[in-house]
């Protein structure tokens, strides 16, 4: 067919074209990034988390007498929910992973390097002999820490910390970061700030503390056998799976009663605790998609209304084209073609759009420059709504009688 | 003439009633798009105390070790030095008599028990404060008032309470003079707020910024007497030792924010002279690394950097506006389209006399006519997706609170003021003359003859 025929055609009346080539770019552009950006999200938002969430929830309570004993309810507690029927582990902690409030520390595999490159930065989970259990942790290495290690509780944070423990448990992630070289189970691991070494006794496959585009944050995990400090409990409670609304439910009703002088000020499944830590990623997520659909559709319409336009304008010259023997196919073709050509002219530019527009979001929110297979699935997707856009105006040219010419003549 | 134009306008709307309202449509909702970002954006880009814009700065000193920065960390904020103090440089800057006002605070959380045993025990967020914070911030009072200096260095068991948390325990009655049980220690209360609620909570940006002013404030010297551990502490070097509260008190460890009222530029020169020579005197024992930069910053300017309205949303009001684009090359194409369609009846006028201009006088109405009313949808669909995303998004959690001060600040967000409708007005205007400009003076080009043959 004479391409070079219908160019020329084109560059007669520019305007149209060159309105709905622009929209194509613009358009590419906007969603190309934003499906990357919502992927990202998603991404983060359902990265594996190592924990069994689905059977895990937490109690908080708080101590109002002065007199609370807290070692001596925790140890009862602890009996308590371990016992429980349907309970596999509970354990006390410092607080739950799944949640953005942390506890860092800098760590390193030698205190040389902790004093010349300041450690990496790691999370710390205060952990006794059940916590692997009780979160659903799977240890690939050494073993759990035994009773003997645990340090008694301190009067405050610092001071816990501070006293620090001569066993940790790390992640896989962090054995990788610290020990290139294979093989963490029984190295020393040095800690800043509180200017301790603890050997690492065992390391789990996986334990994301938040879920967080930067692996780093969300992995470097380190777990250490001391007994929170007092004198609020916070515990984690791991069930058979199908038993941990009914659980909870019990523990609503009898932990706190069990040691007078404190109350229960919250309880929460982990899955409602995850979800919530995911919100803003969803959130996002979601309102990208919304615009994304939009844009989308508008560009759909403004591609369908030109060559509407063009079809009504036309309609004598396609009447007589097809009087002199044009088939309904060539008129078909015509426009799908020359539709095809915009929305190219458009992709092309839109892509160069949607280049400078990643790499300025990608130095804003320090992602990975925006990969080229996300333009390449633009552009195949704007062909996709040019075709889809062009097809009812188009059939309509191609129905258009040979008579008409003679009519209107 | 006006009635005329419109009447033309209305009549040519709806010759092509299809088109027409595929035009506003698009207007429409490229409209509501911008409006719902941009009330989304302009509420948290909101400045929470102007009228103190050239007097109030928050004090930084870069006390960071000489490293690069982390990876994946954004340069931006690299440049910048840590946002909260090391208790000995807070206490080195409150020495100064530079300021008129000094502020040196940070937040924690207390449990408070009630004496009615029917309300049980809660936490509530607290302020530990040196005096001045109420006289700088402008903290309007409802009973009473703030504590004198002396309180501070003597931790006197005095307290100032919330509204909220007045009502909540004392049914809003006037509590002055009576106690309440904070960590199980009864402070006395000396003054109650009125309704609060700065927009950003600017003082203390931590978490965000947008969150509530805390229930309670103590006098300062409470850090020591009642331990009250900071919600956050940040400890920058390898060389600190944290090894009991006390260390909070001489190690390398940032918690506390600190503000100070300047009454001029001069005052402001002096006081960065002073913070900058303790800098460099620190630097000659062995602290602070790093080249001087420390930053006594107005509020404009301590906002942007705490970047406190977000990427997200400076990035949706980005997108929003190139829909917006997009909606208007597609209604440029669309208009063009329907003009020329009727460019024969153009025509017929101008050969019955009309000028070139009443026919681009005529044209550009009928778009204008358009942009108003896409501009009236898109006003009711931005309502409409405001209270969309206030019900998906910032009422989540509203439940969980008795506090009224959470659903005013989770309105605050998704609230269209008077300023947002008249832009909405303008946009609407402004699209519509954008959109319509090109094809009304293309029609009004064309010479008449052209069209009065092929009729």
């Amino acid at each position: 067919m004479e391409i070079r025929a219908l160019v020329s055609a084109m560059w007669r009346s520019r305007t149209g074209p060159i309105l709905v080539a622009a929209q194509v770019a613009i358009t590419l552009a906007v969603v190309v990034n934003i499906a990357y950006l919502i992927q990202q999200r998603l991404e983060t938002a359902a990265k594996p988390t190592g924990i069994d969430i689905d059977n895990v929830f937490w109690v908080r309570l708080e101590a109002i007498d002065p007199d609370y004993n807290y070692e001596a309810a925790l140890r009862a507690d602890l009996e308590y929910l371990n016992d429980l029927p349907g309970v596999i582990a509970a354990t006390s902690s410092n607080g739950t992973p799944q949640t953005f409030y942390s506890l860092g520390l800098p760590f390193a595999p030698s205190a040389d390097q902790l004093d010349k490159g300041g450690g990496q930065g790691a999370r710390v989970f205060m952990a006794d002999e059940h916590y692997l259990d009780a979160l659903g942790l799977e240890l690939i290495a050494g073993r759990n820490f035994e009773s003997s290690v645990f340090v008694p509780p301190a009067q405050d944070v610092p001071s816990g910390i501070a006293a620090w423990a001569p066993e940790v448990i790390i992640t896989r992630y962090m054995a990788d970061k610290l020990f290139p070289d294979g093989n963490a189970v029984g190295k020393p691991l040095y800690v800043g700030l509180v200017n301790r070494s603890s050997t690492v006794v065992g390391v789990v496959k996986l334990l994301q503390g938040a879920p967080m585009p930067i692996e780093q944050f969300a992995l470097m995990n380190v777990l250490v056998p001391i007994i929170p400090p007092g004198p609020n409990p916070f515990y984690i409670v791991r069930t058979e799976p199908g038993r941990r609304d009914a659980t909870m439910a019990r523990v609503e009703q009898e932990l706190a009663d069990r040691v007078p002088g404190r109350f229960m000020s919250q309880i929460e499944a982990l899955e409602k605790t995850a979800a919530q830590a995911r919100f803003s990623f969803r959130s996002s997520a979601t309102i990208l998609s919304v615009i994304g659909v939009f844009v989308l559709a508008v560009t759909l319409v403004g591609i369908t209304g030109l060559a509407a336009f063009n079809v009504t304008t036309r309609t004598r010259q396609l009447g007589t084209r097809r009087a002199i023997g044009a088939r309904k196919f060539h008129i078909l073709r015509y426009f799908i073609v020359e539709n095809w050509i915009i929305t190219s002219v458009g992709a092309l530019v839109g892509c160069a759009l949607a280049l400078a527009a990643g790499i300025k979001l990608s130095t804003t929110y320090a992602l990975p420059r925006l990969p080229l297979y996300f333009l390449v699935a633009g552009v195949v997707a704007i062909w996709i709504l040019g075709l889809l856009a062009v097809v009812v105006p188009a059939r309509r040219a191609a129905s258009i009688s040979p008579a008409t010419a003679t009519r209107m003549v | 003439m006006l009635l005329h134009d419109i009447r033309l306008a209305l009549r040519s709307l709806k010759r092509n009633p299809i088109l027409s309202l595929l035009m506003i449509v698009t207007i429409g909702v490229g409209i509501a798009a911008s409006m719902i970002a941009m009330t989304v954006y302009s509420a948290r880009a909101g400045h929470p105390i102007p009228w103190k814009e050239d007097v109030l700065f928050a004090v930084t000193m870069d006390t960071r070790e000489n490293e690069p920065p982390p990876p994946g960390m954004p340069l931006r904020n690299f440049e910048y030095p840590p946002f909260t103090l090391a208790y000995q440089d807070a206490v080195a800057a409150y020495r100064s008599d530079i300021p008129r006002r000094s502020v040196m605070m940070y937040r924690s959380g207390q449990l408070v028990t009630p004496e009615r045993a029917n309300i049980k025990p809660f936490h509530v967020p607290v302020r530990v404060t040196t005096a001045d914070f109420f006289a700088m911030f402008d903290v309007p009072f409802r009973y009473g008032g703030g504590w004198s200096r002396a309180a501070d260095t003597t931790a006197e068991p005095v307290v100032v309470i919330s509204k909220y948390l007045n009502d909540k325990l004392f049914g809003g009655a006037n509590s002055l003079g009576r106690e309440i049980t904070l960590g199980g220690r009864q402070f006395k209360i000396i003054g109650v707020l009125d309704a609060w609620m700065p927009h950003p909570r600017f003082y203390d940006l931590s978490g965000g910024g947008f969150d509530l002013p805390e229930d309670a404030f103590l006098p300062f010297e409470w850090v020591r007497a009642g331990r009250i551990f900071p919600q956050s502490i940040n400890c920058v070097r390898r060389t600190a030792r944290v090894v009991n509260f006390e260390s909070l008190f001489t190690e390398e460890c940032l918690w506390l924010q600190y503000w100070v009222e300047l009454p001029d530029s001069a005052a402001h020169a002096r006081f960065q002279q002073y913070v900058d020579n303790y800098v460099r005197d620190q630097q000659q024992r062995g602290r602070m690394p790093r080249p001087l930069n420390n930053r006594i910053v107005n509020v404009s300017t301590w906002l942007e950097m705490n970047n406190v309205v977000g990427d997200d949303t400076r990035m949706q009001v980005m997108v929003a506006v190139a829909f917006l684009v997009v909606c208007v090359l597609n209604t440029v194409g669309l208009i063009l389209a329907k003009f020329l369609s009727a460019a024969p009846i153009a025509g017929l006028r101008r050969a019955l006399g009309a000028t070139r201009l009443d026919i681009v006088r005529q044209h550009l109405t009928e778009v204008v006519i358009m942009g108003l009313i896409g501009g009236a949808l898109g006003l009711f669909l931005s309502f409409g997706g405001l209270r969309l995303l206030y019900a998906l998004i910032f009422a989540r959690g509203l439940e969980s609170s008795d506090n009224p001060a959470r659903l005013t600040l989770a309105q605050s967000f998704t609230h269209m003021d008077f300023p947002m409708l008249l832009l909405a007005v303008a946009l609407s205007v402004l699209t519509g003359i954008l959109a319509g400009i090109y094809p009304a003076w293309r029609i009004g080009r064309l010479t008449p003859a052209t069209f009065l043959k092929t009729q």
